[in-house]
């Protein structure tokens, strides 16, 4: 590719300019071509709707955080330590995979059991497109947003669709 | 690639509608848990002779079997959701989408004539719209931090 600042013929792929030492990396990234792509690349996830997350202590039970997903109408909740760390997510595709049908009495047993831990997150400033690479690549419904480790937010797929087709509705 | 353009001119049947898993209404609940095991999905439609009676869902699972307390030997068209909405292969995606927007779905079953024909999941929708934009979502490290806040090596 040809350096911009000296012209310098330089092999694709290049990091530096073999010339001018110029960084050539910038070059690579790729150039939004309209305003949905923009807000993709660009936007961070404070910028979506912050949704206060449900979250549960990391000692209490499956009934218990039944209960709570009841409650509240939603498909995942967070599992939080003391400190207010996220250390897990417990969904309704747990329960389906791992609770239904192969334990008995489940309600009395700890979540921590049966949560998924660790899950994949990203941070406010994250911008949307590691939101959508989570969720398509790991094929995650729910990603939890956090702030030094401590859950504030979460982005479901319906988030996702939601502002994207209202993009595409402005554009 | 104009997305917004695609998702008016687009059909639903351009997404492959997944094949979707059947369960009879006299079924036990048992019977599709471990179907949505098996295949690993979310949901499955009670049909009866190819036509649609009722879905099942993870959210039914939990809010009309488990929370009530029934057994998992209960028939299917005790705890389903009866006559799903549903959208036809020649439906555009946005249409789609506002069905699953409207009632908060996460899967809608494709249907020509009362014959069940597929599955669109909110899953494939999301894979879709990432599929307009693959540059900015493939090509992306694995963590948004650029720089590693420590020194490789000893």
């Amino acid at each position: 590719m040809l350096c911009p600042s000296c012209g310098h013929k330089n092999l694709p792929g290049d990091d530096v300019c073999k010339h001018c030492q110029q960084p050539l990396t910038p070059f690579d990234l790729p150039t939004p071509e309209n305003r949905v792509e923009r807000s993709v690349m660009y936007d961070q996830v404070k910028t979506l709707k912050q949704n206060p997350p449900v979250t549960i202590g990391q000692r209490t039970t499956i009934g218990d955080a039944m209960a709570l997903m009841l409650s509240t109408n939603v498909g995942a909740i967070l599992v939080v330590d003391d400190a207010g760390l996220l250390v897990g997510i417990f969904s309704e595709r747990d329960l389906l995979k791992k609770v239904v049908g192969s334990v008995h009495d489940y309600r009395s047993l700890p979540i921590t059991q049966f949560m998924t831990p660790r899950p994949e997150c990203v941070t406010t400033t994250d911008t949307l497109n590691f939101v959508l690479q989570k969720m398509d690549a790991g094929g995650y419904r729910h990603v939890p947003v956090l702030e030094n480790g401590k859950p504030v937010s979460i982005i479901s797929s319906r988030d996702m669709l939601r502002f994207l087709t209202r993009l595409c509705k402005e554009a | 690639m104009d997305l917004a353009r695609n998702l008016k001119t687009e059909t639903v049947a351009r997404l492959h509608p997944s094949q979707p898993c059947t369960v009879l209404p006299t079924q036990p609940v048992a019977d599709a848990v471990k179907l949505m095991r098996e295949k690993r999905v979310g949901c499955v439609l009670v049909c009866e002779q190819r036509r649609i009676v009722g879905i099942f869902t993870e959210r039914d699972l939990v809010r009309r079997v488990l929370s009530q307390a029934k057994p998992l030997t209960t028939p299917m068209h005790e705890c389903m959701t009866p006559d799903p909405v549903t959208v036809h292969p020649k439906d555009s995606i946005s249409s789609a989408i506002k069905h699953m927007q409207k009632g908060g779905y996460r899967h809608l079953p494709v249907v020509i004539d009362d014959r069940l024909v597929g599955m669109l999941s909110v899953k494939r929708i999301v894979h879709y719209l990432v599929e307009h934009f693959p540059t900015m979502v493939y090509n992306l490290p694995p963590h948004p931090q650029p720089n590693q806040p420590q020194r490789e090596g000893a």
